[in-house]
């Protein structure tokens, strides 16, 4: 199911940069600092590859700098528009492995524990049930999980990078943290 | 008449508000979810706690940053001729017929050109 992309009731924060980077191209430069983490944060989570999340990441900044021009504030935030183009780089990328994303999360750094040891130990056991349960989720349900949690991204957002309609990214959300809880229980 | 919030929907607002910084208590209540569904807003607590960025490695961070500023007039000129082949044909048989016209113009001026005293002179 896809959708037309639905007006926003908040003017996107990205508009004055993106003006700038159509008006002089060397002005993408902020864009691409703003979003590098986050992009490579979304092909890592999915790919599980350091390598591959590196190379998909460039594919789509490549791309989002050469179509920049023909990005319009017409519904779609920018983000929204550059995670789209990384969705649509990271199924190229799943398509040429030939195989479903085999996710192996074990790279990602453990998130800081602060000063308390026992604290950082508790953590980082967190974060591996985490990474662990979300490998055993569909392809579908991580993308949304690691869109809205790692990246930030609203459900409408989200249903403009994966062509589904807000509320079907409300309900796949819904049902993939019920499954995390059930898988970490 | 507004019809009443999903399921899903009140936890997409519980989940904005943990993502906000709000407890999983005070983001289960605001959203309207009922006491049985906490266990999810604290799922969601769980994942922002725990998934956090994977570090970019600082070379590629480099290489990429000095690839989009450096490939782009190539990159681009590139991309326009595989988006408008047609247009790069028509520019290119302009480009020659323009060629042709200005070398047959210069080549039949010389010829009606009439030759100057010192010249027959010179080549008598």
């Amino acid at each position: 199911m896809t959708t037309q992309p639905q007006r926003r009731d908040t003017p996107d924060p990205d508009l004055d940069a993106v003006r700038a980077a159509q008006a002089d191209r060397a002005a993408f430069g902020i864009l691409y600092r703003r979003y590098l983490d986050r992009v490579y944060g979304y092909c890592f989570y999915l790919l599980g590859d350091h390598h591959d999340a590196e190379d998909v990441t460039e594919r789509s900044f490549l791309a989002a700098l050469g179509a920049i021009d023909r990005f319009r504030d017409e519904g779609a935030s920018f983000r929204a528009w550059l995670f789209r183009i990384a969705h649509n780089e990271l199924a190229n990328a799943l398509r040429s492995r030939g195989r479903r994303a085999t996710t192996r999360l074990d790279a990602v750094a453990e998130p800081e524990g602060g000063e308390d040891p026992a604290g950082a130990l508790d953590r980082a056991d967190d974060a591996r049930r985490v990474r662990h349960a979300l490998e055993a989720l569909s392809e579908e349900r991580r993308q949304v999980i690691v869109l809205r949690f790692v990246d930030g991204l609203s459900a409408a957002e989200i249903g403009e990078v994966l062509g589904r309609s807000e509320g079907a990214i409300r309900v796949l959300q819904h049902r993939a943290l019920r499954e995390l809880a059930t898988l970490l229980a | 008449m507004s019809q009443s919030p999903s399921t899903a929907e009140r936890v997409d607002r519980a989940v904005g508000r943990v993502l906000a910084g709000e407890s999983t208590g005070a983001a289960t209540a605001a959203a309207g979810l009922a006491a049985t569904d906490r266990g999810i807003v604290e799922v969601a607590a769980l994942l922002r706690s725990t998934l956090p960025a994977p570090p970019v490695g600082p070379r590629f961070e480099a290489r990429l940053g000095a690839r989009l500023s450096g490939a782009l007039p190539t990159r681009d000129a590139v991309g326009w001729a595989l988006r408008h082949p047609g247009r790069l044909i028509v520019t290119g048989a302009v480009g020659s017929a323009v060629g042709v016209g200005v070398t047959a113009f210069a080549v039949w001026r010389n010829a009606r050109r009439v030759p100057s005293p010192a010249h027959r002179l010179l080549h008598r």
